[in-house]
């Protein structure tokens, strides 16, 4: 069985989370096991439930937590690069963090690539 | 982005499959953005948990390498510093690229031993030796 491990190191803004979005969900559909994404460096934006993005732009966190609902895919964040970007705040980090994301060490990033076949990074 | 699916391992295994671990390519210079710090966590964290990991520098990302700079100027800690430890987590595969230090005029002086530096050949023969890889780069 063929398993994938996603980065994303862009911000929700960048034309590549569309290709990302596309790209993770071709691949369940194809039946390809997602161990996980995981949102470093600008990526770590991606979580941050208050980022309102233009209404005829991609809606990133949206189709992120419609991925998983549908295929629960574990999405990690990682949490130093969250904490740099004002995306967890101690006791408000609830509020924050949109509930489909789970805030992670980098070692995280070390389990799901040393589960994945390939890693793919946008 | 990255190469061959060469897996037929259940996923439950938490056996590594990628024995050439992971390629982290570093393509900024080190103090006008975070790539390089960031390139560095990684690094330092596959180290740690004992995954094989190489270092991979070429375009700006050789200026990393290069002895003698001075960051007191620019309120920036010098993460370069850390480089030094790499023996200690076991990262033994730091390769510069040859072509890279030539076009900036860089002589191979590194503030770290056992830098390889490398053709352009070798160099993409050594990153396409491994199967994944993580950039930081624009």
């Amino acid at each position: 069985m063929n398993t994938l491990a996603v980065v994303i190191t862009t911000p929700p803004y960048s034309p590549l989370t569309a290709t990302a979005v596309n790209y993770v969900e071709t691949a369940l559909e194809a039946g390809i096991k997602l161990v996980g994404v995981f949102f470093y460096q600008d990526g770590a934006m991606h979580a941050n439930e208050h980022i309102s993005i233009a209404t005829d732009e991609y809606q990133a966190i949206f189709h992120w937590q419609r991925l998983q609902q549908k295929y629960s895919v574990p999405l990690h964040v990682c949490a130093t690069a969250a904490e740099k970007r004002g995306v967890i705040l101690g006791e408000l980090t609830d509020e924050v963090v949109n509930k489909s994301f789970t805030v992670s060490g980098l070692g995280e990033l070390v389990e799901l690539t040393s589960k994945a076949s390939r890693l793919v990074q946008f | 982005m990255h190469s061959q699916a060469q897996n037929t391992l259940p996923n439950t295994s938490k056996k590594v499959n990628n024995e050439a671990g992971l390629a982290i390519i570093n393509s900024k210079a080190p103090y006008s953005s975070h790539y390089g710090k960031d390139a560095l966590d990684v690094a330092l964290i596959f180290g740690s948990y004992e995954q094989k990991v190489s270092l991979f520098f070429q375009g700006d990302g050789v200026h990393q390498l290069i002895a003698k700079q001075d960051t007191s100027l620019l309120s920036i800690k010098d993460y370069l510093k850390t480089f030094a430890a790499f023996e200690f987590y076991d990262i033994e595969h730091v390769y510069a690229c040859q072509q890279s230090l030539l076009t900036r005029k860089l002589e191979p002086s590194f503030h770290i031993t056992d830098v390889q530096v490398l053709s352009t050949t070798e160099f993409s023969a050594a990153l396409n030796h491994i199967n994944m890889y993580c950039g930081f780069k624009t």
